[in-house]
């Protein structure tokens, strides 16, 4: 924790009105809003993932910590209107048909955005043409997509299909995770990467648009 | 004269040494999923999932939703289906709140799904709070003991007063985890209040449960890290100690349904004097070994489960299948006393029903306890 600046430190550990507070106090000395979301904020929350992968942080801290960065944010948007940053790319997601659980695809929007993505989040119980339609229309760089329940996890499975038969498949990566998806079935419904939780998501769609 | 499934399990749930591990296979997923889509197999068209079972030679773990009924007075309670979603509205003099529960028979659920949370914001802590305590719960057994003598020797009914233990109610039926843990750091007293409000009602829904035939009652359910450590250390335990002390006193076992990823949880389990952690579903699904596990509760409690359910799927061999419940499950728990074989936690739709036999048959070759594989 000791090599993280006190507005990191802040976000990590979920301190909400000190982040917001620390991020007023970066813009009042000069720096650029850019500069802080990519050399401050970003950073905190690859941080919070990795805790997070490690099994030192749990639901509850994420959600205090993706708070703090909506604090800060919430202090610099007014600024970003004329100089938008720049987004790594853009994710659909959602939760197969038939599965109403989100708090899994919750926290990976959360690093998601925390982390540089542009969001689109579909909801839940999500049926293939609305996932093939969205792909269509807001042409994302990523698909993810959850399932919770191994009675909907057939349904990743069919929506990947469903991109195969509408052409779409080669436009968009998709990346797949929920508690009983492993990397075999992964590679055995022909995604493109596994998300084991929320940290490594983020994760895995930056090194998917690395590569 | 041998024992019955039904004996097997309680006396397992009861911590008596068993001279064979006892199994109670749940398979109601693949059980209700094929036969609304007419799909199990020819053999098994018009049985009953006991009967399949009763074949198979593994004990039920039939699900029940709950010994108690939940009625309403003072207000006026009305639903609207629009399949598969059914909202309910609960008219109140303090005002209105709704919640909607999504079931599908051909998703193989056995109970709905909240697909909305009745809390949506701060002003209706109140109306839950008169919903709450204006909840009359009546007795359920005749439905109850209908079951059970469907299930008769041959396995248990696995119910208790609805599914989750009062904090949990709040939690996940009312609010939602995310909403919860928001609603904890903005407005705890009012969610300490709405907590107090849920175990009130509880209260008054054993006082009607302790007069049912039911010897092990599900207190709490679909247990994972995310209700998170301190808060289940606070507001869990000393629940689960009171209804757990006040099973006991009454001759009866308490049994948690812990189906997620719980390292952090187990440490705590002890604390709360259940008898059976139930559903315990090892890695792959979850971070932990059943070596692990047993190692954690020790000879504190009795372990139902083992075997993942993705096991059964077909994308896994019969070599592995078998590989794992040698190896994995019987090597790793034996000598083996205080455990129930079970799956965690449910056999999937497209699950292989024949190795529901074959964990019987393992159980016949390598089973006896003390286990020496």
């Amino acid at each position: 924790m000791s090599a993280l600046s006190p507005l990191q430190e802040a976000v990590v550990v979920g301190d909400w009105d000190k982040a917001a507070e620390l991020t007023t106090q970066e813009v009042k000395s000069g720096r650029q809003p850019q500069e802080i979301i990519g050399q401050q904020l970003q950073p905190a929350m690859d941080v919070v993932g990795r805790k997070f992968s490690d099994g030192e942080y749990f639901l509850p801290d994420m959600l205090m910590a993706g708070r703090a960065m909506a604090r800060a944010m919430e202090v610099l948007k007014p600024l970003l209107s004329d100089s938008p940053v720049s987004s790594l790319g853009k994710v659909v997601i959602g939760t197969v048909k038939g599965d109403v659980h989100d708090i899994g695809k919750n926290m990976v929007i959360m690093f998601l955005k925390g982390t540089g993505f542009e969001v689109t989040d579909l909801g839940l119980d999500i049926p293939d043409e609305k996932f093939v339609q969205a792909v269509r229309e807001e042409k994302p760089d990523i698909l993810g997509m959850s399932a919770l329940l191994t009675t909907t996890m057939p349904n990743l499975s069919s929506t990947i299909k469903a991109l195969q038969a509408a052409g779409l498949r080669q436009n968009v990566k998709v990346v797949i995770g929920g508690a009983p998806v492993t990397q075999d079935y992964a590679d055995q419904v022909g995604a493109d990467a596994y998300g084991h939780d929320a940290g490594q998501a983020a994760q895995i769609c930056r090194t998917l648009l690395q590569s | 004269m041998a024992m019955t499934q039904k004996q097997m399990i309680l006396a397992a749930a009861r911590g008596e040494r068993l001279d064979r591990l006892p199994f109670g296979a749940r398979i109601d997923t693949w059980y209700n999923y094929n036969k609304a889509h007419d799909t199990l197999p020819e053999k098994y068209k018009g049985w009953s999932q006991t009967d399949i079972l009763r074949d198979l030679g593994a004990g039920a773990q039939y699900r029940f939703y709950s010994v108690v009924k939940e009625e309403f007075r003072d207000m006026e309670v009305t639903e609207t289906s629009d399949p598969p979603l059914t909202r309910t509205e609960f008219r109140t003099p303090l005002g209105s709140v709704y919640k909607a529960m999504r079931f599908n028979p051909f998703e193989g659920a056995w109970i709905g799904y909240e697909s909305e949370k009745p809390f949506k914001s701060e002003k209706d802590y109140p109306l839950i709070n008169y919903v709450l305590e204006h909840t009359v719960p009546v007795n359920n057994f005749e439905a109850y003991d209908k079951v059970c003598e469907e299930v008769g020797e041959d396995g248990l009914v696995m119910t208790g007063v609805r599914l989750w233990s009062a904090p949990q109610r709040v939690m996940r039926e009312i609010m939602g985890y995310e909403t919860f843990f928001y609603e904890l750091m903005d407005h705890p007293t009012q969610v300490e209040r709405l907590i107090e409000a849920a175990k009130d009602l509880e209260r008054r829904h054993y006082e009607v449960a302790l007069k049912s035939g039911l010897e092990l009652f599900n207190v709490c359910a679909n247990w994972s890290d995310d209700i998170h450590t301190p808060v289940f250390r606070k507001y869990f335990v000393p629940w689960l100690r009171e209804v757990t002390d006040l099973l006991h006193s009454h001759g009866k076992l308490a049994m948690a349904h812990i189906d997620g990823e719980n390292r952090r949880l187990i440490p705590l389990l002890p604390e709360t004097n259940i008898d059976v952690w139930e559903a315990w579903t090892p890695s792959p699904m979850t971070s932990m070994t059943n070596a692990e596990i047993k190692q954690a509760i020790g000879d504190g409690g009795t372990i139902w489960g083992g075997i993942p359910a993705t096991l059964f799927e077909p994308n896994h061999s019969d070599e592995e299948f078998e590989d794992y419940v040698i190896n994995h499950l019987f090597r790793e728990i034996a000598p083996g006393y205080r455990f129930i074989v079970g799956m965690g936690d449910n056999l999937p739709f497209d699950g292989k029903i024949e190795r529901v036999r074959r964990v019987v048959e393992l159980i016949d070759q390598f089973g006896k306890l003390p286990i020496q594989v």
